[in-house]
């Protein structure tokens, strides 16, 4: 797959047994669907919130950040907010294929993680998740 | 006793006696309609159908193959897989080991193709593949090969050509009618005659509209029927309904679609893969039973394995005096207790198994395997340029060296 | 003479069909005690390839379960007897066979308490093979038996057992095992 906001070379990152897909350009990262229910599973998180259907009904949000079309399916993805603490801008599949954090987004993660102790809720958890994986950027 | 299932249905064989002649009358009144003769209409369909029925027989097996990018694999790709599907080759009794092929899809969905039980292929999506248990592939995996071994996939098959040329002879002839090919329209005056021709114009118009449908119709019907024999058969061979059942579960669980899915073969599959949301329960246009009846069915076998078991919670589940399984079938069966849930050791959970369906994928897009050592693993893909990859976790700078 | 060409032609008539009955249902137990006989080398391979995993799953475990020495040899030996068991006739070999199934179930059992040896990537791969070879194992016997059953029924019911009186056609002998261990295990009742 090509990485859906530079058209860069995409490698997968397996950390803890949960594929990532990274853009090794922009740093951006793609969550699939499956993926994110195993991590779901794992630290058994079992709320709707973490379903990517349920994502995807979440209010459209206005953002100026270009539109993204999803690196499965090709169609145009919605852009919404994930967690409270930190509000997370994402791309999410309308047919429900997975989630795309920008390289901005991520890096975003990684500076908020720093001040804060555990995230109160579902979504937070796999945001620190992603923000434990991608350590280091580069 | 299986022996018997695949002979003596009547009420198959009269469906597909029924779906013949209607496309006997199709290509009768068309011929009748647009070129004046009737036998050369006759002529035309049959001599479209043989040359279908004669590619499908030879070449639709990698034809659907080729259109679901199916990959087979070899026993060490996945030796679970491969040996559960062997273990359902012996038990039903199958000449040969089927090949196994592997469909990269998240959508959960199997199927089988193949003219005979001794040239035959079973295909399962990475999807299905990863959310199974071994009791539940072997129970998709034994319903798949129930369709080898009872020659569902060729009577399918010609099914389905049968179909596709009464629906190919309709668009055609409603093309030429109303394009001024009509016999009826060139003849202007009107006589004794007129009146026999406005008659077989309007059998051929009627025609055109019905018979798609009709066929379509019974074909489904047959499909259903044939689901129900190879769930029974299913839970015959693995002697654990509850096998099928729960993976029919899971399977009812998903949403997505597949992709690379073709009409035509929809009855091949374990599940109809163009189901869409909230369509209704007992639908007369559906190749396959609603999934909820048949784990009904396969939960009412009361600790029983065998046909009869089958046929008897089939009655009760749907409220019916009327069977599916062929009475000689169920002649000289002896009852069969069915398995009870056990352990199996070892098995992988859920992450392993998703992890040994991605690996192998993976290996088969040629991506290279980095191991860092702070126990990320990455996965290049062909096309990366550069000597070496940064790890996004602990940054360090593995070398590109070991890749295909 | 117009009586005499009717009474000659139900005469051949019948005895064509005689004759096609014969052919018929000679041709159908043939058919039947090969599928017996197929069934039954479907076994044998299966047994065979059990024998075959033990010396490499010994291997494998050995180093793990220094303090179960018996249960480890009560799998060789039984093994061993089930090898000498090969070809002294169908009841004999499935006892012996029980007998190794129900030791390898006791090993399998142990092995619970060394997540080290469970844990063991060489050691999950013989597993699978070996949980799949006993389910071929008991898969072959399912398919055994449902064949001997079948041919029994046609030896033994009129009026193809008429035929298979003439040609002499034994009835089968079922794989029953009759181990402690597999007794539990529902199997299809002959009644
Ligand atoms: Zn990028
Ligand atoms: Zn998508
Ligand atoms: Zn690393």
């Amino acid at each position: 797959m090509d990485c859906p906001a530079c058209k860069g070379v995409v490698v997968v990152v397996e950390y803890q047994r949960i594929e990532l897909d990274y853009c090794t350009k922009c740093y951006g990262v793609w969550f699939d669907a499956g993926e994110l229910s195993l991590l779901a599973e794992r630290l058994d998180l079992r709320g709707a919130a973490l379903d990517v259907n349920q994502i995807a009904a979440l209010p459209e949000k206005k953002a100026a950040e270009k539109a993204r079309g999803c690196p499965i399916c090709r169609k145009k993805m919605k852009k919404v907010t994930l967690g409270s603490a930190p509000e997370v801008l994402v791309d999410v599949c309308t047919r429900g294929d997975g989630l795309w954090f920008d390289g901005g987004e991520v890096g975003q993660v990684l500076g908020q993680l720093k001040d804060k102790g555990a995230a109160a809720d579902e979504q937070g958890r796999v945001i620190d998740f992603l923000g434990e994986v991608f350590h280091v950027r580069g | 006793m299986w022996e018997q299932i695949r002979s003596n249905q009547t009420r198959t064989l009269v469906l597909v006696v029924a779906m013949g002649l209607l496309l006997l009358l199709v290509g009768y009144f068309l011929g009748e309609a647009i070129f004046g003769s009737g036998i050369g209409g006759l002529v035309v369909a049959i001599l479209i159908w043989v040359v279908m029925n004669l590619f499908a027989y030879f070449q639709g097996d990698s034809m659907i193959l080729a259109i679901s990018r199916a990959r087979k694999i070899s026993p060490d790709d996945h030796p679970r897989l491969y040996n559960v599907v062997e273990e359902m080759k012996i038990a039903s009794g199958l000449p040969k080991i089927p090949d196994i092929y592997i469909i990269d899809d998240p959508s959960p969905n199997a199927f089988a193709v193949g003219r005979d039980p001794s040239r035959a292929s079973v295909a399962i999506t990475s999807g299905l593949l990863e959310r199974l248990n071994r009791d539940e592939l072997q129970g998709v995996m034994a319903h798949e090969i129930s369709h080898i071994k009872n020659r569902d996939v060729l009577l399918m098959t010609f099914c389905s050509v049968l179909l596709g040329t009464i629906v190919i002879l309709a668009w055609f002839g409603s093309r030429m009618m109303l394009f001024g090919g009509a016999r009826g329209g060139r003849r202007s005056s009107g006589g004794g005659g007129g009146y026999a021709t406005l008659i077989i114009v309007a059998v051929a118009i009627l025609l055109m509209i019905l018979a798609p449908i009709a066929a379509q119709l019974i074909y489904y019907a047959i499909s259903r029927k044939r689901e129900y024999l190879a769930d029974a058969s299913g839970a015959l061979y693995t002697r654990y309904p509850e096998g099928l059942a729960s993976a029919l579960e899971k399977i009812a669980g998903s949403t997505q679609e597949l992709k690379t899915a073709n009409q035509a073969f929809a009855p091949m599959y374990i599940i109809n893969p163009f189901r869409s949301k909230g369509r209704a329960a007992s639908d007369l246009t559906s190749t396959h039973p609603p999934i909820s009846e048949r784990v009904r069915i396969l939960r009412s076998m009361a600790g029983g394995a065998s046909l009869a078991a089958y046929e008897k919670a089939y009655q009760e589940v749907r409220g019916s005096g009327r069977g599916v399984i062929p009475p000689s079938a169920l002649v000289g069966e002896t009852p069969v207790a069915a398995r009870k849930a056990e352990a199996v050791p070892a098995e992988p959970g859920k992450v392993e198994r998703a992890r040994e369906t991605s690996d192998l994928l993976w290996k088969y897009s040629n991506y290279g395997l980095v191991n860092c050592e702070c126990g990320t693993k990455l996965r290049v893909p062909p096309k990366l340029r550069g000597s070496s990859i940064r790890c996004p976790h602990c940054g360090r700078v593995n070398p590109l060296s070991s890749r295909p | 003479m117009g009586i005499g060409i009717i009474v000659l032609i139900v005469v051949l008539a019948v005895l064509f069909l005689v004759i096609g009955f014969i052919w018929m249902t000679y041709n159908g137990l043939v058919r039947l005690r090969n599928q017996v006989k197929n069934a039954w080398a479907q076994i044998d391979v299966q047994l065979k390839r059990r024998h075959d995993l033990i010396p490499n799953l010994m291997e494998t475990v050995k180093g793990y379960m220094k303090h179960e020495r018996e249960t480890l040899e009560a799998v060789t030996s039984a093994r061993n007897l089930a090898q000498k068991a090969i070809g002294t006739g169908v009841g004999a070999q499935a006892k012996a066979e029980g007998e190794l199934s129900s030791a390898l179930s006791r090993l399998l059992a142990v092995v619970e308490n060394y997540p080290d040896l469970k844990a063991n990537q060489n050691f999950m791969a013989l597993q699978e093979e070996l949980t799949s070879t006993e389910n071929k194992i008991s898969f072959s016997r399912q398919y055994y038996n449902d064949s001997v059953l079948t041919y029994n029924n046609k030896t033994q019911m009129v009026p193809s057992n008429i035929i298979a009186g003439m040609f002499g056609f034994k009835t089968g002998e079922f794989f029953e095992v009759t181990a402690a261990a597999e007794r539990e295990a529902p199997k299809v009742s002959f009644g």
